[in-house]
């Protein structure tokens, strides 16, 4: 680092979007720059302009409507000025990007092979062939494809989620860039996978000498791989500096409620419980006395009423009993197109009691919608037995199970396409209710406004569409339809890993609150560990459609009795980025010991 | 892959057999529920003044008096081992696979289908590379520059291209270039292995007409497939190597814009390699359409039901050839089969 000067100087950036209801500037005056080799981490929640920053920083924007002023100078050339063919020189060759989704950011018709050559050559054109394949097996070989000499003949969907992205990094480093650009890299990862990409591009950073942006939602996320932080909202940065000042000592006020958002895992539930239900106190308090006291009995659902432990009375039936249940799915492959069986669930038990809530986390594969979805009875289990309320429901037909599906009810992950569009917000909500039999559509209005405002919603929203809602609203009204038959147990399948750190906070908090309210009891599935810490009493820990640990969400978070469990712990983002990269060492140690 | 081959080929057999079987249904079976008794389907083959023994003979020769498996099993036999017809002293021969023998014509079917199947197969390939080629290049145009006045009118063009029926376009490029304007030979079809120029001229009126239909639809595919695949994350990632524009079109966003395209391609060759019927009709081509359309109006049954096992024939073949090409096109299919 001997240079002074930094590869990436942006000042005064403003990026303008011309729309029909006038121009929408996604960026507004953003400054920051990079030294050679240094690290910087872009963090803002979605409509910040972080994305929209990093697409200009590429000059990607070229080509569609935005307007862009300020100047960006990478390697000391001006992107903004620069010519259509000065700025492909640039691409790849001296600033290269990794992005969010590896699933959809390698082309699917190409050999991976092909892609790498192909990135170098544009640049190097009179590199032969086999000069960039052999440059191409070495780049693969340094992001840690195992057999990298074979596998540069295979195609991108013969790669899992975290290899993917470890291609899309290589084919970065093809041209021996002087800055990569990493946009959300590892969102769509799991947390041991994530752990991996952010290792590596660290490591790369070092060995290379490479300048670094990471741009993420998520603090801590950046908080181990940077020295640097801008925080963004709405096109502004609010916040700039070292990225320890600003993340143990934050200025500004929404830094402050971005980091008390993320869900932390050292934070345990029943700590978070307490906080939640202290400032509800508060504001309901607050409430009454602006309101008079008689705005707290309404509809049919019972007051507020602090609810008692969720420790179940011994000798008490459980509400729901799981016992060795299994799922197999026929899968078609091999040579000649035999069917083997795939179990995505072997042999998993636990007892669930009412008005608790049992956290189920794992990695992608490991099983967790498959059981969500078996104790919904969506699909009726190979073997094992499932009663609920008493009953044997296990292979239950569909018609006696409908009496029964008002009492259990689910929330999707992706509050975009769980909710179907055409249809309006109350029709949503209140079909349930008329399914069950209810004919009166003024007690279903009724019922559903009261129900919208009880989620945080407006009874106004009634007529309203999907699409008028943010994520973090779609998610309330996916509760609200989720509530509106009074079920005793809800399956919440990764409700919030689609949304923002702060929204995911209001929604965890809602959920905790109509807990307290309804006496609900949940299954909460999740690959977020924090998040699972925070609502669950219980948490099972899930792999390769198995059960490696059950147990008390504070035991299992505090006294890991599996390795499992530990590395899963161990690979948990960090907020504190001292901690974060002592982790780092940590995982370097034990995957050196491999 | 051998094994995906041998199943695609035995699904292939499969549907001929059982086209076969629908086809032998709708034109014998059909008849005889509406009442036609075997004489009044005899009566069809025996000339212009039926004698009651002249029928009484054909129906005895053609055994349409025996119930109708054994029907159903001579024409299978007849379709695989061949056989021969007597006709007083004379006997004629037909080979397997006979798809029997015309009254009208007094020709054995296939023979005269080979006969006519190259004008037909000249008339379907070189209008199916024009309409490939031109409707791709203009659905890819339309694409990269959409909204300008180029794509406004290929769009509007393609989608008049689409309503119009041959019998239309082609009758009024016949009026106009041939017969007002001379820029064409009146159509009268030469080999292409007599005279090569003299077939590409006559080929050239009936190409772009039939071409015209399909690529219309080609150029509105690609369009939409294209616009599709160029927003897709990897057409991004190709951008952000620095690569140029064409290549980012050319070679990374039409591939996937294809695959689909290669299907429906597929099904449209095999169709009209049956038999272009308008088309040929329309510019008097002696092909499969136009012999087809001759035995519909003269109730010639054999010949009926030759062309369209013929039709189905290369359907299904057209059908194979893009299945076994798919996973070269589209490396994602391999594991999957």
């Amino acid at each position: 680092m001997a240079s002074t000067e930094p590869v990436v100087r942006v000042d005064d950036l403003r990026v303008t979007f011309p729309t029909l209801d006038g121009d929408v500037r996604a960026v507004n005056g953003l400054s920051f720059e990079v030294p050679a080799g240094g690290a910087l981490g872009i963090v803002g929640e979605s409509g910040s302009g972080k994305s929209v920053t990093s697409l200009a920083l590429m000059g990607l924007h070229r080509g569609t409507k935005a307007s862009i002023t300020g100047s960006i100078e990478v390697t000391g050339k001006d992107v903004v000025a620069a010519t259509d063919r000065e700025l492909r020189r640039m691409r790849g060759n001296d600033i290269a990007m990794v992005f969010q989704d590896p699933m959809q950011s390698l082309h699917p018709q190409y050999t991976i092979g092909d892609q790498l050559v192909e990135a170098y050559r544009v640049h190097h054109p009179k590199a032969s062939r086999a000069q960039a394949r052999k440059r191409a097996v070495a780049s693969l070989e340094r992001v840690g494809i195992p057999e990298p000499g074979k596998r540069i003949n295979s195609y991108p969907h013969e790669f899992s989620g975290g290899m993917r992205q470890r291609v899309v990094i290589a084919m970065g480093l093809m041209c021996e860039p002087k800055v990569l650009l990493a946009d959300e890299p590892t969102t769509a990862l799991d947390v041991t996978v994530q752990a991996q990409v952010l290792d590596l591009l660290d490591g790369l950073r070092r060995d290379l000498g490479m300048g670094l942006i990471l741009v993420s939602h998520d603090l801590a996320v950046v908080a181990g791989s940077v020295d640097e932080v801008v925080v963004m909202r709405h096109g502004e940065a609010v916040e700039r500096g070292d990225v320890r000042t600003v993340l143990s000592a934050p200025e500004h006020p929404y830094t402050r409620a971005l980091l008390a958002a993320v869900p932390r895992v050292e934070v345990s539930r029943a700590q978070r419980r307490a906080a939640d239900r202290a400032e509800r106190a508060e504001r309901e308090r607050g409430v009454q006395r602006a309101e008079g006291a008689d705005a707290a009995e309404r509809g049919g659902f019972e007051p507020f009423t602090p609810a008692a432990p969720a420790a179940p009375a011994d000798g008490e039936a459980p509400l729901l009993r799981v016992q060795d249940v299994a799922m197999c799915f026929k899968v078609r492959g091999g040579l000649w197109g035999r069917t083997m069986d795939f179990w995505a669930v072997k042999g998993v038990s636990f007892d669930l009691h009412r008005g608790e809530t049992l956290g189920v986390v794992g990695e992608s594969g490991s099983g967790k919608s498959t059981l969500s979805r078996m104790v919904m009875r969506l699909v009726e289990p190979t073997r094992g037995r499932i009663e609920f309320q008493g009953r044997d429901i296990t292979h239950m037909p569909e018609r006696r199970l409908r009496p029964l599906r008002k009492d259990v009810q689910m929330v999707f992950q992706s509050p975009y396409s769980s909710l179907n569009p055409r249809v309006t917000v109350g029709d949503a909500i209140g079909t349930a209710l008329r399914v069950q039999g209810e004919r009166d559509t003024k007690k279903v209005r009724l019922r559903v406004q009261e129900l919208l405002e009880r989620v945080g919603l407006e009874a106004a929203h009634y007529n309203r569409f999907p699409h008028a809602f943010s994520g973090g609203q779609r998610q309330r009204i996916a509760i609200a339809r989720a509530l509106i038959l009074k079920p005793k147990l809800i399956v919440c399948d990764e409700p919030v890993s689609a949304l923002d750190v702060s929204t995911q906070d209001q929604v965890l908090k809602l959920l905790s609150e109509l807990q307290d309210d309804f006496g609900l009891t949940y299954i909460f599935v999740a690959h977020d560990l924090a998040v699972v810490r925070q609502i669950s009493d219980r948490v099972a820990v899930m792999k390769q459609g198995e059960i490696v640990e059950l147990g008390d969400s504070d035991g299992v978070y505090e006294n890991p009795r599996s390795d499992y469990t530990r590395s899963l712990l161990n690979a948990a983002p960090l907020l504190d980025p001292d901690e974060a990269r002592r982790h780092r060492a940590e995982r370097e140690v034990a995957r050196a010991a491999l | 892959m051998l094994n995906y081959i041998l199943r695609r080929l035995g699904a292939g057999v499969l549907l001929l057999a059982i086209v076969t079987m629908v086809t032998f249904w709708i034109f014998y079976v059909l008849p005889r529920w509406a009442g036609v008794t075997p004489e009044g389907m005899a009566a069809m083959y025996v000339g212009k003044a039926p004698t009651p023994e002249a029928i009484a003979a054909t129906v005895d020769r053609l055994g349409l008096d025996q119930p109708i498996a054994v029907q159903f099993l001579d024409f299978l036999r007849t379709l695989l081992l061949g056989t021969e017809y007597t006709f007083g002293r004379e006997t004629v021969e037909c080979a397997a696979p006979c798809l029997g023998y015309s009254f009208t014509t007094n020709t054995p079917v296939l023979e005269q289908l080979l006969n006519r199947l190259p004008v037909t197969v000249s008339l379907g390939f070189g209008a199916a590379v024009i309409w490939l080629i031109g409707g791709v290049a203009v659905g890819v145009l339309s694409a990269v520059r959409k909204g300008s006045v180029f794509d406004r009118i290929a769009m509007s063009l393609a989608l008049v291209g689409v309503s119009l029926p041959i019998y239309f376009t082609g009758l009024l490029s016949l009026a106009f270039l041939v017969h007002t304007w001379d820029l064409f030979p009146v159509p009268r079809y030469v080999p292409l292995t007599e005279d090569p120029v003299g077939w590409f001229q006559v080929m050239i009126l009936p190409w772009v007409t039939l071409a015209f239909l399909h690529a219309a639809q080609y150029a509105r595919q690609t369009r939409a497939g294209m616009l599709e695949t160029l927003g897709e994350d990897y057409i991004r990632t190709a951008r952000a190597k620095g690569l140029s524009e064409r290549k980012v079109i050319f070679k990374h966003a039409l591939r996937p814009t294809l695959t689909p395209i290669v299907t429906i391609f597929g099904l449209d060759i095999g169709l009209v390699l049956g038999g272009a019927i308008l088309t040929e009709t329309v510019f008097s081509l002696n092909g499969v359409g136009k012999y087809a359309i001759d035995a519909i109006v003269a109730k010639d049954l054999p010949v009926i039901l030759g062309v369209t096992l013929l039709g189905a024939f290369f359907i299904v073949l057209c059908n194979l050839v893009v299945d076994l090409l798919y996973p070269i096109v589209d490396p994602r299919v391999r594991i999957a089969a």
